[in-house]
């Protein structure tokens, strides 16, 4: 058999004909040729690894919104006229307890720290030791004003002065300190969020929690990569569409909980 | 494998779904969000315009799911109706879904570039970000039969049947679409190396 005839034969082979449909040379030339050899074992690498692209991307969380509001639109969804639960994260009448005021800001923050992450090449590690450990946790506890509106939260980098991109480049080391670890701890602003969504509409907390995980495992993952390739302008965009999913989900969870 | 506690709550959602309850339907849509969402992606390789697809698989999905009987499984029909979806979109943009003018390329064809002769092979592993952007410059032709039968999973008969084209079309398409990955796989290894 020659590499034309093995060539010939290769996609019956791939896509997995039975052992024994195939002539025994075949075997035989890819194994003593290493230019079909390596074909083979590419050709076989890239079929394998296209599987692990199923269902790996998360759309962002304004997906969903807009295809509610379309049912609501359409009269597909039926509001029942006394739920017997509130499965999901919808206003209550009941008197608030407390405020959920502080996750615009840590969307933004969020927002601010991806678009620093994105348009500045990772900080040194020096850098990273001498900055001072801000957590993100910690929003000016400024009162809920329309400018911290979720609609108004910016879909773009902000313009920073040099003192708050100090503060941003600290914060930013610490995202992306926390984002390159093997699933690490939820970040203490994730677990407040989270513990938000428990309190006020407990069934839902799964399905934020595993927003959140997917969130943060797809930070991580670009991040890793972006560290290995930081002149890659495509993967910083990955990186900040990224944080812009966060920062939407976190949004869309004050929308709903106001 | 299915999660018997996930198919239960999917079965229950899908009733509640048919009756109109909200929850319902945020339920079946984070259920299947991610694959819908992929899939859409990988099609047209627009992160936008995979959103609008999405977003019009599930609606379609929802106003049809009082139809739904259960013959087949749920996902399946999903997936089917997202396929539809994103496959009329290419042909109202008049993308070929099939490429024509390489299906009738002769079989044997001009010997292929190899980059870095001294390592031909992948090696091991393969970046998924690399394979996305490579499946991104594959043809729209190349691209959907890939996308369907290896990323996807669907067989070269269901192909055949969902793009309108032959077996043999949807099989010779979808290994020439491997060897133009491999290439542009070596080309982005050798770009990157020489980079340093």
């Amino acid at each position: 058999m020659t590499c034309s005839d093995v060539r010939r034969v290769l996609p019956e082979f791939l896509d997995g004909a039975s052992e024994g449909a195939f002539p025994t040379d075949f075997e035989t030339h890819v194994k003593s040729c290493p230019a079909c050899s390596d074909l083979v074992s590419d050709l076989k690498l890239i079929s394998s690894e296209a599987r692990q692209l199923a269902a790996t991307e998360e759309p962002a969380p304004r997906l969903w919104v807009r295809i509610a509001a379309e049912l609501r639109a359409e009269g597909l969804i039926r509001e029942p006229e006394s739920p017997p639960t509130r499965p999901l994260l919808v206003p209550t009448s009941q008197p608030r307890r407390w405020s959920a005021w502080w996750l615009a800001p840590v969307a933004a923050a969020l927002l601010a720290a991806g678009s620093y992450v994105v348009s500045h090449k990772p900080a040194p590690q020096v850098a990273k030791e001498q900055a001072p450990a801000t957590p993100l946790t910690t929003p000016a506890p400024a009162p809920m004003t329309p400018a911290a509106s979720p609609a108004s939260v910016p879909t773009s980098a902000p313009a920073l002065a040099p003192q708050q991109l100090a503060k941003k480049s600290a914060k930013a080391s610490d995202v992306v300190a926390s984002a390159t670890a093997v699933e690490p701890e939820p970040s203490a602003e994730d677990q407040q969020f989270l513990s938000v969504v428990s309190t006020r509409a407990p069934s839902m907390r799964a399905t934020y929690e595993n927003q959140l995980k997917a969130v943060n495992a797809h930070i991580r993952e670009v991040q890793a990569y972006l560290d290995r390739n930081p002149g890659d302008a495509e993967a910083r965009q990955h990186l900040m569409d990224a944080y812009q999913q966060k920062a939407l989900l976190y949004q869309i969870a004050l929308d709903r909980i106001q | 494998m299915t999660d018997p506690k996930q198919s239960t709550t999917e079965a229950e959602a899908i009733e509640q779904a048919k009756q109109g309850h909200e929850a319902a339907f945020e339920v079946l849509y984070h259920l299947h969000k991610r694959r819908v969402y992929s899939l859409c992606l990988r099609m047209v390789s627009n992160p936008a315009q995979a959103e609008d697809l999405a977003q019009e698989a599930f609606l379609q999905l929802f106003r049809k799911i009082g139809t739904f009987r259960g013959e087949s499984a749920f996902s399946t029909w999903l997936h089917r109706m997202t396929v539809n979806v994103v496959l009329m979109q290419l042909r109202k943009k008049g993308l070929p879904v099939v490429s024509l003018e390489e299906t009738l390329e002769a079989e044997d064809e001009a010997p292929r570039k190899e980059f870095g002769t001294k390592d031909q092979r992948l090696t091991g592993s393969v970046d998924r970000l690399q394979l996305q952007r490579a499946i991104d410059r594959l043809p729209p032709g190349y691209r959907t039969v890939f996308v369907l039968h290896d990323v996807e999973g669907f067989e070269h008969n269901e192909i055949a049947q969902i793009v309108g084209c032959s077996i043999g079309n949807s099989k010779s398409q979808l290994h020439k679409a491997r060897l133009k990955l491999r290439d542009y796989l070596k080309f982005m290894r050798a770009e990157k190396a020489k980079t340093g």
